[in-house]
């Protein structure tokens, strides 16, 4: 019962973290503030991924020397999850360095990082 | 269906090679003339191992079970899993790739002639935009398409920003903050589908799907279609995200709008692909499809309609017709789908000539506002000659290509029952000559205004004559594909084959 309760749990944390993180990218507008919601959008779909993987019971999907080789496959969590976790953890340092070179760049441009300021409507 | 087990090298070539370029001329920043070299040989390079290389996998992990004769054999109930990451390389992707291949020589020759300083980083970000647009048409799992959304949206960043006006920064801010929310739900999706089947293999997931009774789980099902297809619209600029997409077309240099709209078409392509063969048996799946390609037909071509500077009613019309590709492979019949891939290769090749005929009107150095041109037929008759050619395939007027693709899909939509969908096709291809041909009026045939006094009146211009042979290529082929459609739709049949009929194979 209280394993199960960790995947929910990890399921509900995933859940309030993308919720706020979207709401923060939509409603927010400081530029610096929609970057850090992006961070927690991003950690939330990260937590949903490994919360995915989790096993009742299960094991560390290594098969270690001495291991039983039938039981393996029953009980080991599944890899993929974490797997999509590290490359999304690179995915989100690039697009947030990508934010924050844009960020900056039109910070010195307008000085403002009120996004109703930098973001208005205008055709060259 | 049986193929030889072969583990193509040809193939991951197409991917690498634009990478080490990419490393090599960013380090090379300005040494003008090693970057030409370098990134022309490299597009030559792949456009020749395009054409060249034999069909086939790749797997980078894993492998399918072998026969005993040393095939391999697809069949929906005793199937070979697959358990692999890997590219596929056939008919659909050679032609598109190849065409691709020689869109990026053409961006290539533009670019190193036409910019002046820090080229190295902007060679490298348009060799990694051609990288990310021929991964996701070869991926045939659900990693290495994640990777290549995700990669490709930071890249159409890049691109744009490059251009370093103001309003290219902004387009790029606001495309990256959307791609954060869209490439997440692809994440989502790609988790959700891993937890229903415990593939992340495409063909092993469908093979799944097709021979296990999912019970209580289509609604997950549902929420992993929701996910992939939000990723579908933003990849390419379908609605609501057309504004930020046609946005994106407009603020780029032209040259790069080149790619970044093929990088579009080969990204609904090759993820409208999955949709259908994932997604497509699932009750409502491809009316949603259906009804977002509908809807971004007309309300592309309407926004088309009321602008008033070229740059602009191109990049809608691009959104416009992003629509006609997908109501296509939206149809899900076969010969929806043969029209979809069709109007997807004219549409590159047809709107690239538009798109390169800007630049030579920014060239001009008049601007592309329709109110403040005119004249420029007298200045310069070829490049007159080209947009209005390039205008005329845009429409769908014969004999060039995009009548024939059009004529496809309205055939297909009034097979199907839905002469509604025709209709807005035939409008659609009513109103681009409309749009298009406001604005070249306004700009190329209008007698322009007399020079203000005491200035000279303006010489007449000289297209470069790289940009009128590529211009010439294009058009070619838009001729040649118009006079003899099955030299394209003999790529396209067997795919959309596939697609329809045996979902389950590459």
């Amino acid at each position: 019962m209280t394993e199960i309760s960790l995947q929910l749990l990890g399921f509900i944390a995933a859940t309030v973290l993308v919720v706020v993180g979207i709401a923060g990218m939509l409603f927010l507008d400081n530029l610096i503030k929609k970057l850090i919601a992006f961070t927690l959008l991003s950690d939330g779909v990260n937590l949903a991924l490994v919360s995915l993987g989790y096993v009742q019971g299960g094991i560390v999907p290594i098969l270690e020397p001495g291991a039983s080789i039938p039981e393996f496959p029953n009980n080991a969590a599944l890899i993929f999850g974490p797997g999509i976790v590290l490359t999304n953890i690179v995915i989100g340092v690039s697009t947030t360095a990508i934010l924050a070179a844009l960020i900056v760049a039109l910070y010195k441009r307008y000085g403002s990082l009120k996004a109703s300021k930098v973001l208005k409507g205008e055709r060259e | 269906m049986s193929e030889p087990v072969t583990n193509l090298w040809s193939v991951p070539l197409l991917v690498m090679i634009p990478i080490f370029t990419a490393i090599i001329v960013n380090f090379l920043y300005n040494r003008t003339r090693a970057i030409r070299f370098i990134s022309i040989g490299a597009a030559l390079a792949v456009f020749a191992i395009a054409v060249v290389s034999p069909y086939g996998l790749h797997w980078f992990a894993g492998h399918p079970a072998v026969n005993a004769d040393g095939t391999y054999t697809f069949t929906a109930s005793i199937f070979s899993w697959k358990l692999s990451l890997e590219y596929y390389y056939g008919p659909l992707q050679q032609i598109l790739i190849a065409l691709m291949s020689l869109l990026l020589l053409f961006v290539v020759v533009i670019a190193t002639k036409s910019l002046s300083k820090n080229y190295g980083p902007y060679i490298a970000i348009v060799f990694l935009t051609y990288v990310s647009a021929a991964a996701i048409l070869m991926a045939n799992d659900f990693y290495n398409l994640w990777i290549a959304v995700e990669l490709g949206s930071l890249l159409v960043a890049g691109l744009v920003a490059s251009s370093g006006t103001s309003y290219a920064q902004k387009a790029a801010l606001k495309y990256t903050f959307f791609s954060a929310l869209a490439g997440s739900g692809l994440a989502i999706s790609l988790g959700l589908i891993l937890g229903i089947t415990g593939y992340v293999n495409i063909t092993d997931a469908i093979t799944f799907l097709m021979t296990n009774d999912l019970g209580g789980m289509y609604a997950v099902l549902y929420v992993a279609f929701a996910f992939l297809a939000l990723a579908w619209i933003y990849a390419g600029g379908l609605i609501p995200v057309h504004p930020l997409k046609s946005d994106v077309y407009r603020s780029a240099f032209p040259h790069a709008t080149v790619l970044l709209q093929t990088q579009s078409k080969l990204m609904l392509v090759a993820i409208g692909i999955v949709l259908l063969r994932m997604f497509g048996p699932l009750p409502f799946a491809r009316e949603v499809m259906l009804s977002i390609s509908v809807l971004t037909m007309i309300i592309g071509i309407v926004m088309a309609l009321i602008q008033t500077d070229f740059r602009w009613i191109l990049a809608y019309i691009i959104v416009s017709h992003s629509g006609l590709v997908t109501v296509g492979l939206s149809l899900g019949t076969y010969q929806g789908v043969v029209g979809g891939l069709f109007q997807a290769v004219n549409d590159i090749v047809y709107m690239s000539i538009l798109l390169l005929c800007c630049e030579m009107l920014l060239y001009f150095g008049k601007g592309t506002s329709i109110k403040f041109n005119g004249g420029i037929a007298k200045k310069s008759p070829w490049l007159a000659a080209f947009v209005i050619l390039g205008a005329f395939a845009a429409s769908g007027i014969p004999p060039f290509n995009g009548f024939q693709s059009e004529l496809i899909i309205i055939q297909a939509a009034l097979a199907e029952g839905l002469p509604e969908v025709a209709a807005v096709v035939l409008m659609v291809s009513i109103s681009t000559f409309i749009a298009l041909f406001r604005a070249i009026y306004s700009i190329f045939l209008k007698p322009g205004d007399p020079s203000p006094a005491g200035q000279p009146e303006a010489k007449g211009f000289t297209m470069p004559p790289t940009v009128f042979l590529f211009l010439s290529v294009l058009l070619a082929i838009s001729f040649v594909l118009g006079v003899y459609p099955q030299l394209a739709l003999g790529f396209l049949t067997e795919s959309a084959l596939k697609v329809v009929f045996v979902p389950w194979v590459p």
